[in-house]
């Protein structure tokens, strides 16, 4: 239902509208951001540079830009949604196009005070262009053939792409976070069934030919896989990060040795400490109690995008804050499972915790889109 | 889907009738079935959205729990080499049977770049060209700002050359730990220890694997992590290791031989003390490819295992001793050696003429080929050939060396008459040196066969009886008296009562039909002390030529014996032995003056 239908009188205006903003979420975020920056400056030694400094700055920069989106009536966005997913496809294209002309791999445009990963901008472009489809398609149409295989061209294109780069991690994210959005829609769940099964089976099929005739891959491609999916093969080499992160989580123990008094992570023995495996630092100086805290924050914050969405009547609105809130939770859990061991080592952020200015500004920029649709939303 | 109709005509009648418009009626309808609609996807997008609510509640308990699990469990530093690990480093150690060092590792480093962090792959390339001089600046530079994310500089580099590497200040440029292996004897028992390569190797850490000797024969056992660092401990002595090749290569350069091999072998126990084969390499660095005059003359190539060839009147006592055991002839039996011996179109002839008849212990003595051949016809082929497979002529040796696997005497492809009679004074079958060393080993040792093994051994072997105690006694009269009147003059040892018998062979022309008049393969085994044997040692040199008379001598009376006589000399102290007088002489003289 589109919302044109709608009275816009009820919509507040004017500087009112910040007291209509989602002020829970706003703290929450600030909440998180606080918790890296404390985290960057343990893991840097009891320093502001080179981590925490820049991160609160960018945070701070995030923040405003956050607001100024909020600000702007949802109907706005909605409409550039399109022009927002080819936008960042075509930054896509020109990342591959520039890294292969320039020196070595380039993932990144330099934006001055920060460098933007396409990929990122992407995840949340393509959540915004799936809300867009589906609040425009009408509802007997969702689960016919034709046009579902349009939203899964449409999540397929900027993930070959991400895949090509190679990022694995965020490949997977697009296509899982895409997914989501059209669960939520309301496509027939035999679709996702049959995508399931098919991935399954292949997966069997490649696994079972091992050691048969009709091997499909070569013996070095499935030794490569094995010490991927379980790296505790390898403690010195691919399981390294996993085994240091594990040592340091067991040695933070219930309670935790204290801010700044982490061995593990400050005595350089983790590599990637402050980016992708900030956690094991906070884990290792406040223990269970630090980690699950941090865990209990991001769940109060998917709960409010959750409870945002479904009271939002709006279906955009409610489509975009739930898909906003499934791809920020894929971020904290695909990152957490994979320090903990639970998962394979893909390049997957904390998000608003670990280092690193894109992905911040991005997460900063959706949750902007999260403030307006709730603050515009109908009544 | 049965849709309730927009316009029902029984309504719109009756509020026509009414005066009503009938519009209004669709209009309400219209928006109820919107409404129905909306009603339906929300309540599905609720059900979606419990199910997702569902799944992520399932994340956070896994998550949480995991945390929990972690949190509780005690930190343990990973091992350096576990089990299964994908790269084994830490190969053990290899000691002598003193345990002293053989093969040891050494820590050093690998260089490699990742040019995508290089800040100045110029002056990174100008400064390897220069510590490097080997390496090529513009090459370097090529390869650093081209499209590879990582390559190999330096396999092996030595701590000064790492610190200067490190002090370009490069981070593109980066070490990865290396366990290498180290010989420090250099070329000592080089044969023996084969040499090793990198096998799988990655950033942290490279597999070092055996490719030759004991390395590559003991590879499982020297890599496998269950053993720890138990060094394998070897049956060589280095000391008498290192005086049999000192020895050794002197005696080779003095004849002006191509080639040279020894083996000493502990009779009892088959322990191979020292095993030297001449040239030989350094297995630090091992020579890659044998050299295009052909395999056998490669310094890789190990003459005293590898190296099968006609042994010649060595042979003999062999004969000698399974008459005896068989009961066919005594030492004082006299044995027809009337020459030239004739069979079909060949005949066989002594090198000098010894008269019609002597005795057997004289026809070893003077290494008469008729006197051998005649009692062989009485032995026969078939008893002849039982005997050589007893003392194991017939199968390759079990030394622990790769090398040795594949190595097995060749026979004669059929065992003729005229076979039997030349195989018994050592034509028509070639073994290698150590196949003749174990033979003479159950000849000295009382009669029991024993299986030449590099490992060391704390029994003596007791394998199966090949000869009687009082035939492998007379045999070693007979060996003792070549060396104190026949043609081994040369080897008497004061002291140290040395036996054996010598053996000249003409090497076969490389077509393979017929010999070379002059060039010869001249062997010496030996056994001392004769009258209680221990040590069995066999020396074999490749075409010598002995120049200090008017004619070139050949023979291994004057080739191989001496030189033998000299590693006796020089190995029987370190040995352990004391020099003695013979108890067997002692009492001959004791008999005559009765």
């Amino acid at each position: 239902m589109s919302y044109l239908e709608y009275t816009v009188k009820s919509v507040p205006a004017g500087p009112r509208k910040v007291l209509y903003l989602n002020w829970a979420l706003i703290l929450l975020v600030i909440a998180v951001a606080g918790i890296g920056a404390l985290m960057l400056y343990s893991v840097a030694g009891g320093s502001f540079s080179p981590w925490a400094e820049p991160q609160i700055k960018r945070f701070a920069v995030g923040l405003a830009l956050m607001l100024i989106i909020a600000m702007v009536p949802i109907w706005f966005w909605r409409s550039i949604s399109g022009a927002a997913y080819l936008v960042s496809l075509i930054l896509l294209v020109l990342v591959e196009v520039m890294g292969s002309v320039g020196m070595g791999a380039q993932r990144w445009i330099d934006l001055g005070f920060v460098r933007l990963q396409p990929s990122e901008l992407t995840k949340f472009t393509l959540v915004m262009a799936l809300a867009a489809y589906y609040d425009w398609l009408p509802g007997p149409r969702t689960s016919r053939p034709i046009w579902v295989l349009l939203p899964i061209l449409v999540i397929l294109l900027p993930t070959l792409l991400v895949l090509q780069q190679p990022d694995l991690g965020t490949a997977l994210l697009l296509l899982i976070g895409g997914a989501m959005v059209m669960f939520l829609a309301g496509v027939h769940w035999s679709y996702f069934a049959g995508v399931v099964a098919l991935a399954g089976g292949g997966i069997t099929a490649v696994l079972q030919s091992r050691g048969t005739e009709w091997q499909l891959l070569k013996d070095y491609q499935f030794r490569r896989i094995d010490t991927f999916l379980d790296p505790s093969t390898d403690p010195l080499g691919a399981g390294y990060h996993i085994t240091q992160s594990k040592i340091a989580l067991g040695s933070g123990g219930w309670t935790g040795r204290g801010f700044m008094q982490g061995t593990q992570s400050r005595l350089n023995f983790l590599p990637e400490k402050h980016t992708d495996f900030i956690f094991t630092t906070l884990a290792e100086e406040f223990g269970f109690l630090g980690g699950a805290s941090l865990l209990g924050l991001y769940v109060l914050i998917l709960v409010f995008c959750i409870v945002s969405g479904v009271s939002n009547r709006d279906r955009f609105s409610s489509l975009l804050i739930l898909g906003v809130g499934a791809t920020f939770f894929l971020y904290f859990a695909v990152n957490m499972s994979m320090v903990m061991g639970l998962a394979p080592v893909v390049g997957v952020p904390l998000p608003l915790v670990s280092y690193g200015g894109s992905a911040m500004l991005v997460l900063m920029l959706a949750f902007g889109l999260v403030q307006s649709a709730h603050v515009h939303r109908p009544r | 889907m049965i849709r309730t109709p927009l316009r029902p005509l029984a309504r719109i009648l009756r509020a026509r009738d009414r005066g009503e418009s009938p519009d209004a009626i669709e209009h309400e309808n219209i928006r109820r079935r919107q409404e129905d609609m909306r009603d339906r996807t929300r309540e599905r997008a609720e059900g979606r959205l419990l199910v997702l609510a569902a799944m992520f509640l399932c994340a956070f308990v896994v998550i949480g729990g995991r945390m929990g699990m972690l949190a509780a469990s005690v930190p343990e530093e990973p091992r350096a080499s576990s089990q299964g690990a994908e790269i084994r480093a830490q190969r053990a150690d290899i000691v002598d049977r003193r345990g002293r060092i053989l093969a040891t590792n050494l820590e050093t480093f690998a260089l490699y770049a990742q040019p995508p962090q290089m800040i100045d792959p110029g002056n990174a390339a100008r400064e390897l060209a220069r510590i490097f001089p080997d390496l090529d600046e513009e090459r370097l530079l090529g390869d650093f700002t081209g499209k590879r994310k990582f390559l190999w500089i330096k396999k092996k580099i030595s701590p000064e050359q790492k610190q200067a590497v490190h002090d370009i200040g490069e981070p593109g440029l980066l070490f990865g730990a290396r366990e290498m292996r180290l010989y420090p004897n250099g070329k000592l028992a080089s044969h023996v220890m084969g040499g090793t390569r990198f096998g799988r190797e990655g950033v942290r850490a490279a597999e070092v694997v055996g490719v030759a000797g004991v390395e590559k024969y003991f590879d499982e056992v020297l890599l496998d992590p269950a053993n720890g660092s138990r060094a394998l401990t070897l049956s060589l002595d280095l000391t008498v290791q290192a005086a049999t090749e000192r020895v050794l290569a002197g005696g080779m350069k003095l004849m002006n031989a191509r080639g040279a091999a020894a083996v000493l072998m502990d009779v009892r126990t088959g322990e191979v003390i020292s095993l030297a084969s001449l040239p030989d390499f350094d297995p630090n660095d091992r020579p890659r490819l044998p050299p295009s005059t052909g395999a056998a003359d490669s310094p890789l190539f190990n003459r005293a295992v590898q190296g099968v060839y006609e042994l010649g009147s060595t042979f003999k006592i062999f004969t000698a001793a399974q008459a005896m055991d068989l009961g066919i002839a005594t030492p004082d039996t006299m044995i027809n050696t009337a020459g030239p011996l004739r069979w079909g179109k060949y005949s066989i002839r002594d090198f000098r003429n010894y008269g019609s008849e002597l005795t057997l212990d004289k026809v070893i003595v003077k290494s008469s080929n008729i006197g051998t051949a005649r009692v062989a016809q009485e032995i026969g082929a078939e008893r002849q050939q039982d005997f050589f497979r007893d003392l194991g002529f017939f199968d390759p040796t079990s030394l622990e060396l790769v090398e040795a696997a594949g190595i097995k005497p060749l026979l004669p492809s059929k065992w003729s008459e005229l076979s039997t009679m030349t195989v018994s004074y050592g034509h028509g079958l070639s073994a290698s040196p150590l196949h003749l060393a174990a033979g003479y080993a159950t000849v000295a040792n009382g009669g029991r066969r024993v299986v030449p093994t590099l490992l060391k051994r704390d029994a003596p072997q007791d394998g199966p009886r090949v000869m009687s105690e009082a035939t492998s006694a007379n045999a070693r009269r007979m060996l003792r008296r070549v060396v104190t009147e026949g043609t081994a003059s040369f080897g008497d040892v004061p002291g140290y009562a040395v036996g054996g018998k010598t053996g000249t062979a003409d090497k076969p022309l490389e077509t393979g039909r017929g010999y070379h008049e002059d060039k010869v393969i001249a062997t010496f085994a030996s056994i001392f002390p004769a009258h209680d044997p221990r040590y069995v040692l066999v020396v074999t040199l490749d075409e010598p030529v002995e120049t200090s008379g008017p004619e070139p001598r050949r023979t291994a009376g004057w080739t191989a014996v001496p030189v033998a006589a000299e590693i006796i000399g020089r190995i029987a102290p370190l040995l352990g032995l004391r020099p003695d007088v013979e108890p067997g002489q002692l009492a001959d003289i004791t008999l005559t003056s009765n």
